[in-house]
């Protein structure tokens, strides 16, 4: 654990020394909720229409929001080797005492802590200022799924990170990923109304499952059984994503 | 049993590349470096120093042969390996957003320096590699020399019993090296065992109980400070003053076909490869001419052994 102690350690000390850059981290996603939500709460004054009960486009949201907060999160995260490379600092990070384990799991620890400080940030001010029903009974399960959308998403992206070692390509290939991960997901609409051909790929990508997931947690809506299955399945993305991303790292001196 | 802080046998490594055959960066390369040794490794830009380390600190595997330190295999024991060392890499390699003291005190975390005893040792390490008036300064805002010698007051700051440098003192004045040279000296005086390259040929010198000299992946000598010297026992650093130095001087001198020559008005330090009774004879001839005012003769230095042995045109 001293080693985790350490990462974190020294994440805290980094993002410590921008604090516009940690305000942007925490409250960029109630930004998110607040701007597009009520304008498309506007634009869906009927509601959204899911498992046959009829909820506010704000309510529907939240989660999606909160997804989106996890996977930037791993996004700046995983970012962060290209910024370790250009100080020399992550060539010597692999001379630490510490395994390649241990060193991915370390660098995403202080970030699930802001994921988690953000997300009760985004669900409070859901809760209070829009009025956003929230599921208190499955709060433990939002916490969670958090957690594990984070790490997920932060093992994942390091794959992506650690074999690009252009800042640029790793950019435009996030960009492209970001996107089509996005829109073919459950994040923004209800895969229902979707055309046959995107709600297959939709099933298939793991921030449904991850959208899916953070519904249930927070406003109760989704099929249990479905949501058990999508919860596995991500779990699964995450282990395969550590190891592929060891794996990676064991690789990543290339000169 | 113990074991040798450093065993390397018939170690290999190559790289593929895409566009040229594989480059073989280390080709058979055994040695064995003790406890309590500096143990310097020279070698010309590209000959396969800087791959050796990587492999001692588990950044890149061998192709072939295997390495240990303190008998931990660097490939099967990774973990353990950089347990019981410590290094500073060629890059520069700092936390650029923190502090100086915050880099001290990351680096101490890292290697598990006790909690109670982290202030004072970053106090003392500060102090000792004169960085205390720079303490709150942000690693980015350092000059290039700073940078460096941050990097390697790090490695100093922690009780690892391996020490790997890798041109630790490269862009650093020459006040700064010595402080670094001196901290070296120390560190092996309290066991630590110390393995470094550099093309400061004569800090090795002062410093080095052991040398290996590396070419093209392969080791070309190895042995204490006066048998590499011995292996260039042909070489001799003459200086001469005239009393007044002629160009026909100058031509005489020129035949001898220096390894180096360099001219101060009426003093030229040269450097030649050849027969001590030929040279003698020729400075013999050359007072003739002119009357010497000053005549010095000594055998070469570790430098002109590295000239010797490695300065033939790169492959």
């Amino acid at each position: 654990m001293t080693m985790i102690f350490a990462l974190l350690y020294r994440e805290y000390r980094i993002r410590i020394t921008s604090l516009v850059w940690m305000f942007f981290d925490l409250f960029m996603p109630l930004f998110y909720l607040l701007m597009f939500g009520i304008g498309l709460d506007k634009a869906f004054a009927e509601g959204i229409v899911i498992e046959g009960t009829a909820i506010r486009y704000q309510t529907f949201l939240l989660p999606g929001v909160l997804a989106m907060a996890s996977f930037g999160i791993a996004i700046n995260t995983s970012y962060g080797f290209f910024v370790d490379r250009d100080n020399g600092i992550f060539y010597e990070f692999l001379t630490y005492p510490m395994t390649r384990g241990q060193f991915l799991v370390g660098k995403i620890v202080f970030n699930c802590l802001l994921a988690l400080i953000q997300s009760f940030i985004t669900v409070a001010t859901g809760v209070l200022v829009l009025g956003i029903p929230l599921q208190w009974s499955s709060l433990g399960l939002l916490v969670i799924a958090t957690v594990i959308g984070t790490v997920g998403w932060f093992f994942f992206l390091s794959i992506l990170a650690l074999r690009i070692h252009r800042s640029d390509l790793f950019n435009t290939v996030l960009n492209v990923a970001y996107f089509m991960l996005m829109f073919a997901s459950s994040m923004f609409y209800p895969l229902d109304t979707m055309p046959a051909w995107l709600r297959t790929l939709s099933h298939g990508n793991p921030l449904t499952w991850h959208t899916d997931v953070l519904r249930f947690a927070t406003i109760g809506v989704g099929n249990p059984e479905r949501v058990l299955i999508e919860s596995v399945a991500f779990v699964v993305f995450l282990l395969v994503s550590f190891a592929g991303a060891v794996g990676t790292l064991r690789t990543a001196v290339v000169k | 049993m113990t074991y040798p802080a450093i065993e390397i046998k018939d170690m290999a490594k190559m790289y593929k590349t895409k566009s040229r055959h594989p480059v073989r960066a280390l080709d058979g390369v055994s040695l064995t470096v003790r406890e309590g040794e500096i143990f310097g490794l020279l070698g010309r830009n590209g000959a396969g120093k800087t791959t050796l380390l990587r492999i001692l600190t588990t950044l890149i595997p061998p192709t072939s042969g295997s390495a240990s330190v303190l008998g931990y295999d660097v490939q099967r024991q990774g973990l353990a390996v950089r347990k019981h060392i410590c290094a500073v890499l060629q890059e520069n390699a700092l936390e650029l957003y923190l502090s100086v003291k915050d880099n001290l005190h990351t680096y101490a975390r890292f290697h598990a320096v006790p909690s109670h005893q982290r202030e004072k040792r970053v106090l003392e390490t500060m102090e000792q590699f004169g960085l205390t008036d720079h303490a709150h300064v942000k690693a980015m805002d350092l000059s290039g020399g700073l940078k460096r010698r941050l990097q390697v007051a790090k490695v100093f700051m922690v009780d690892k019993p391996v020490v790997l440098l890798d041109e630790a003192t490269t862009g650093m004045d020459p006040i700064n090296k010595r402080t670094v040279l001196q901290a070296i000296r120390e560190q092996a005086h309290k066991g630590r065992t110390i393995l470094l390259t550099t093309h400061i040929l004569h800090a090795a010198e002062e410093l080095c109980d052991t040398i290996v000299m590396i070419h093209h992946g392969r080791i070309v000598a190895t042995g204490d400070l006066p048998s590499i010297k011995r292996l260039a026992s042909n070489v001799f650093e003459i200086s001469v003053t005239f009393e007044s130095l002629t160009d026909p001087i100058m031509a005489a001198l020129e035949m001898l076909a220096p390894l180096r020559l360099h001219r101060t008005r009426n003093t030229v330090e040269l450097c030649v490869n050849g027969v001590e009774t030929e040279l003698l004879e020729t400075l013999t001839q050359l007072s003739k001419q002119t009357r010497l005012s000053h005549v010095e003769i000594t055998s070469g230095t570790l430098e002109d052994a590295f000239v010797e042995i490695l300065g033939g045109p790169e492959a």
